[in-house]
């Protein structure tokens, strides 16, 4: 069984967090932008599957680390939520009742997004580097004498 | 194989090394896959044979009975699975020590026992 394989699995991680990172930070970003004549920014949130190997649940003698499932990006979605109504009368947006729109991006849910976003890529990247590590000592076997 | 290395240590040793680089796959899997909707943490289980030859310290092919399977635990919990992947990680290194160690036991015998 290669180790290489192990590797592109904590990449594969790494990528998806970054995606959910890209639309977190798009969502906060957008957060305070109004719609001109109702057309508004609609929060974006990110579809994350896992593909499975061929031969996942195998023995050790049948299985590589390209059969272990990793999660891969299959598209960003348009959250359904209905935008906010702002009330102020003087924005050049405002309608008729003098209420302006704005996305309906929940900043606490997109912070606690953040949070596990992080934690998740420090999470890949110390997996990455267990798996360096250990490539590495493999290596040098037999070299220490 | 039979070859002049080619003892039942260094079997059993490069048989447990697979095993252990198959649980640092299935960590990095299940780190990964951490969160996604329908991934089932994996794990590597081992036949019962194997287990039994465990507890009675027998010396046995480790990686002849390990396959990768559904956890019982579904969801995976990423400080558990990081605490896990250390204690695998520690394991892996103490079974390269214990290569290293054996080599240079057959270095000894080579050398009859003197230095250098």
């Amino acid at each position: 069984m290669g180790m290489f394989g192990i590797l592109d699995i904590s990449a594969a991680g790494m990528d998806v967090q970054q995606a959910r990172l890209e639309a977190a930070a798009a969502n906060l970003a957008n957060a305070q932008t109004t719609g001109q004549g109702g057309a508004v920014y609609q929060p974006l949130t990110v579809i994350v599957h896992s593909i499975l190997g061929k031969n996942a649940l195998g023995s050790v003698d049948s299985l590589s680390a390209d059969s272990l499932p990793r999660p891969a990006v299959s598209g960003t979605a348009q959250l359904d939520v209905p935008p906010r109504l702002v009330y102020d009368p003087g924005h050049p947006d405002a309608d008729s009742r003098g209420f302006v729109t704005m996305p309906g991006v929940d900043p606490i849910a997109s912070m606690l997004d953040l949070i596990s976003i992080s934690r998740n890529y420090e999470a890949n990247l110390r997996a990455f580097d267990v798996t360096r590590t250990l490539m590495q000592r493999t290596l040098d076997m037999g070299n220490h004498r | 194989m039979s070859s002049l290395v080619s003892t039942p240590v260094f079997d059993v040793l490069s048989r447990a090394l697979d095993v252990a680089a198959l649980k640092q796959a299935v960590h990095t899997a299940n780190i990964a896959n951490a969160g996604v909707p329908n991934f089932h943490r994996l794990e590597v289980s081992f036949d019962a044979q194997v287990q039994r030859a465990a507890e009675a310290e027998e010396i046995s092919e480790p990686a002849s009975g390990a396959h990768v399977v559904r956890s019982a635990d579904d969801t995976v919990r990423l400080d558990k699975e990081m605490a896990l992947m250390a204690k695998d990680a520690v394991r892996y290194q103490t079974l390269l020590s214990a290569f290293d160690r054996t080599v240079g036991l057959l270095q000894m015998a080579i050398k009859e026992g003197r230095e250098g």
